[in-house]
């Protein structure tokens, strides 16, 4: 399972880096969040904290990963690449993880771009590195859930488009479901029980946690339930697909 | 789209359905594993100043909690904050949770928002919560919004805390302030303490008897927990028997019939604590520091206050301690020294502390660890003889394992001293101790050995009074008692210390002095006695100089006063205390409460905190120790040194900050990006040539 898996991973990062899509979106990507982030962190007497860095990061992820999700089954789709792909000696299971892995790690090297900016605060200031790492490991982890909705969108259409808007406007949901100003408002508006379980499924509530610097069993479990359910939701759509064209 | 999930025969509406069903049941068993993973977790802080852990402190608070602590809080929205005010809101809901959590479910908290309504409003202002009242300005208006961050806290129903305003700016600050008061309104029995006190008699107090030692006694979270009565009896009566300790502040003038008040308490068990003075220095607006008259012993008496510790096993030495290393007194917190203003080149005024050795804090130092470092002759060289000795000798400056002195351990120093004094174990000639039998003591606090022990000079004015002098006559005092230590072998002064065990009276063999009253119904029989005495051709009874103070001779008949006095304790049946603090002053109303400050004198940054400290430890309550030991690391990152700024014109310091901060963003803003561009473009050119390569190997 996991060697085919590792097939797919590698036939997806090469793909990444062979198109010109990953620089593009890496460049955007990176120009934007530094260039929001460094300008109120960098500032003399202020506290080396990395803290404005991942304020921003939830709405960048927000606004490009969905672009990038877009197209891992859309465009398969479109060119009729996936007929092919599913008659492989391979389960749905492994292309998906493979896929989703691919994803990951490229979203990994891109971060890894950042961490410039931790590196000059320490070096005029003192940094509280735990913390910082767990804040990078959290968005590693608030990515996977925002690529694995992105990726269920792409496996229900061909259209590009459709997936993108799909995965921005349940992913807004989904994010502003942790919003504080938003568990005020259901607080004083809902029954508790339901406003706590609206707050509980957004994954921005378990990312502020590991982002503080505290690495928490429950924030762990969610991430790999959420992430896990919908790399499962795909895994189902792609067996329907295929059974059916069977 | 969707078109395999719904295509419409019967048997594959059933393997939609079921699929729902599937994932529905998969959404169900999720939800559940995440929910019991929030209700069974495991957490670790990753910062390393512990920021989102409670400390040992709130733990153990409460898990004492018997009954249901019900939390109050009267929050208004956060959207309606100030944005300056949101991040407080955060600290106070985070710990407000934690505190939940780790209650078990004997803590509740409830939510109310006064601003939605007005009963809610009329109970949180009857309770005592009080709203901020900030302006907002808009295009056409100005108003007044109320905001309101205040708890009321109820234990078991009946006691009740007000947290009027609510406001932390760290999660230590979020905890120092509501643990203690959890702590309060848990607490059914004040621990009681007596206390005498000698007020030193300020020339420009408006205070009649002088500044005492009231600020520390009644400061508002203590007054909670500890009741403070004043047991000085001007008849000299003996102390209750139901008091179990006794503080003593700055004594002075000391009669002897005091001394005996004092001894009965310490031979029958009592912990007696005392923080003494050797000299009272002046400060003030004038900062001249100059020596008032001030003696330990009262006129007349016989018998030494010194004398009697030492009987006990604590050599106190009324004499100043000035601590030349530059740890002990280096300002670190620089509104504990003097401050000078001094107007720098960018035209900023700064208030620059004036680097003072009488003023010192034992710091948390194995000094044996550095002999090496004092045992340089002239020559530069290490005595290897010298240090060898001074690897021995040496003691630790403070036990910061000590619960006392957790609160300092961040710190790394113990409370700042003002002109302390040598208080230590009694020892022999021979330099072995020489307490009592059945007496243990430790020093707890430990000069450095770059110590010097002298008489209190008339004057120690390190600056002097003509402003163009002060830097000079500064560095100048301070080499003056540099060029002395050079003279003087390496020694640590004690300036706290502690001895417990069975005591025997000072006054034992001797008689018991007596009290004021005694000796005026004394002087009113004299006459008669007088009478009776030429009759008989007896000697003359005794002067009135004799019947002040002093041991006196039995009387035949026993007087009215003393009647019900009990017989003197010679030999203790439980244990005693004694607790000897060098100074006083630290704790004294203008150092702690500003007010010297205010005159341009100095401010005992954590002489509340010590004393604090202390009536937990005597009173072997631990549950707040660990609150005073937070203190956040300082991350302020400093892209151009604040020295360089100082020397430069404020302009060209302003442009170099700039072009530094400007410089540092775009590094960091286009170096990634531009790897990254930079690597895509070539791999494009590798791509383009590869298949160029091809189309050439095609056609060729």
């Amino acid at each position: 399972m996991a060697s085919r898996s590792l097939v797919v991973f590698r036939r997806e990062l090469k793909s990444y880096f062979l198109s010109p899509i990953a620089y593009v979106f890496g460049v955007l990507f990176l120009t934007v969040l530094l260039f929001l982030s460094a300008q109120s962190t960098l500032v003399h007497n202020a506290q080396a904290s990395m803290q404005a860095f991942f304020l921003y990061l939830p709405w960048i992820y927000l606004v490009f990963l969905p672009g990038l999700t877009m197209r891992l089954w859309a465009e398969e789709r479109k060119l009729g690449t996936i007929e092919l792909l599913l008659t492989f000696p391979v389960q749905p299971g492994q292309v998906v993880l493979g896929k989703f892995l691919a994803v990951m790690a490229y979203l990994a090297f891109v971060l890894l771009l950042t961490f410039g900016l931790p590196l000059t605060l320490s070096a005029y200031g003192s940094v509280d590195w735990p913390p910082v790492l767990g804040a990078y490991l959290a968005s590693l982890l608030f990515a996977g859930s925002f690529v694995a909705v992105g990726m269920f969108w792409s496996s229900l259409t061909k259209d590009q488009i459709v997936a993108l808007l799909a995965s921005v406007v349940s992913l807004a949901v989904l994010f502003l479901l942790g919003y504080p100003s938003l568990i005020e408002f259901f607080g004083a508006n809902l029954p508790p029980i339901v406003a706590d379980a609206l707050n509980g499924v957004s994954p921005f509530k378990y990312f502020q946690s590991i982002a503080r610097g505290v690495f928490d069993t429950r924030d762990f479990v969610y991430f790999a339930c959420f992430c896990g359910f919908f790399l499962y939701c795909n895994v189902l759509v792609l067996r329907v697909r295929r059974d059916s064209k069977g | 789209m969707l078109s395999p999930l719904i295509r419409r025969s019967a048997r594959e509406r059933g393997q939609a359905l079921a699929l729902t069903l599937h994932v529905v049941l998969l959404l169900l068993v999720l939800g559940q594993v995440v929910y019991l993973a929030s209700r069974f977790r495991a957490r670790v802080d990753m910062t390393s100043d512990a920021l989102w852990t409670s400390t040992t402190s709130t733990r153990s608070v409460l898990a004492k909690l018997e009954k249901r602590l019900l939390i109050e809080a009267y929050f208004s929205p956060k959207d309606d904050l100030p944005l300056n005010m949101r991040g407080s809101r955060d600290w106070a809901d985070n710990f407000l949770d934690e505190v939940t959590q780790l209650g078990n479910g004997s803590v509740v908290v409830q939510r109310y928002d006064p601003n939605s309504d007005k009963a809610v409003a009329d109970k949180a202002t009857r309770l005592g919560v009080t709203p901020l009242n900030l302006s907002s300005r808009s295009a056409t208006s100005l108003s007044v919004d109320q905001h309101w961050q205040g708890l009321r806290l109820v234990y078991g129903g009946s006691r009740q805390e007000v947290v009027a305003s609510f406001l932390p700016g760290s999660s230590f600050a979020a905890e120092a302030i509501l643990t203690p008061k959890i702590k309060e309104v848990m607490v059914g029995e004040k621990g009681r303490f007596g206390y005498m006190e000698w007020p030193v008699a300020a020339p420009q107090s408006r205070t009649p008897s002088g500044v005492g030692w009231a600020a520390c006694r009644s400061n508002e979270g203590l007054k909670k927990r500890y009741e403070f009565q004043n047991v000085k009896d001007e008849d000299g009566a003996l102390l209750p028997d139901d008091l179990e300790t006794l503080f003593l502040f700055r004594p002075k003038d000391l009669s002897d019939r005091q001394k005996y008040v004092l001894d009965q308490f310490v031979v029958s068990g009592g912990t007696l604590v005392v923080f003494a003075d050797a000299a009272e220095y002046s400060v003030g607006p004038q900062r001249r520091m100059r020596n008032r008259p001030m003696s330990i012993d009262a006129q007349g008496s016989e018998l030494a206050f010194v004398d009697m510790l030492r009987h006990y096993g604590v050599e106190w030495r009324p004499r100043l301690v000035c601590d030349v290393d530059a740890r002990a007194y280096t300002s670190k917190i620089p509104q504990e020294y003097i401050g000078l203003q001094v107007r720098q080149r960018t035209g900023l005024a700064m208030n620059v502390p004036v680097p003072y050795p009488y003023f010192l804090h034992p710091v948390n130092e194995d000094w044996a660890l550095l002999a090496d470092q004092f045992a340089v002759d002239a020559t530069g060289q290490v005595d290897a003889r010298k240090a060898a000795q001074l690897r021995k000798t040496l003691q630790p400056g403070m036990p910061a394992d000590d619960f006392l002195f957790q609160a300092f351990r961040r710190l790394n120093r113990g409370p700042g001293f003002y002109w302390p004094t040598w208080v230590g174990l009694a020892r022999r000639a021979g330099g072995g101790l020489a307490l009592p039998a059945g007496v243990d003591g430790r020093v707890l606090l430990w000069s450095s050995p770059r110590s010097l022990v002298e008489d209190p000079p008339q004057v120690l004015d390190p600056i002097g009074q003509d402003p163009r002098q002060w830097a000079g006559k500064s560095q100048q005092f301070l080499a003056e008692r540099i060029a002395r230590l050079r003279a003087e072998p390496r020694r640590q002064a004690p300036l706290m210390c502690e001895v417990k065990g069975r005591f025997t009276s000072f006054f034992a063999g001797r008689d018991r002095p007596r009290r004021p009253s005694e000796v005026a119904e004394a002087k009113e029989r004299a006459p008669d006695k007088a009478d009776v005495v030429a009759a008989g051709d007896e000697p003359a009874a005794a002067g009135p100089e004799e019947a002040e103070v002093g041991p006196q001779l039995a009387e035949d008949s026993v007087p009215a006063a003393m009647a019900d006095e009990r017989a003197m304790i010679t030999e203790s049946d439980r244990p005693g205390r004694i607790v000897m603090v060098g100074d006083a002053t630290f704790l004294r109303d203008d150092l702690i409460s500003g007010g010297m400050r205010q005159q341009g004198g100095p401010f005992s940054a954590y002489g509340l905190v010590f004393f604090a400290q202390m009536l937990d430890w005597l009173s072997e309550d631990r549950d707040l120790v660990a609150l005073q030991t937070r203190v956040p690391t300082d991350r302020t990152l400093r892209f151009v040194e604040d020295d360089a700024t100082a020397q430069t014109d404020p302009r060209d310091a302003e442009q170099a900050l700039r072009s530094k901060t400007r410089g540092l963003v775009t590094w960091n803003v286009l170096v990634p990006s531009l790897l990254l561009a930079v690597c895509g473009a070539a791999l494009w050119v590798w791509r383009r040539n590869q298949k160029r390569a091809f189309l050439a190997s095609l056609q060729a």
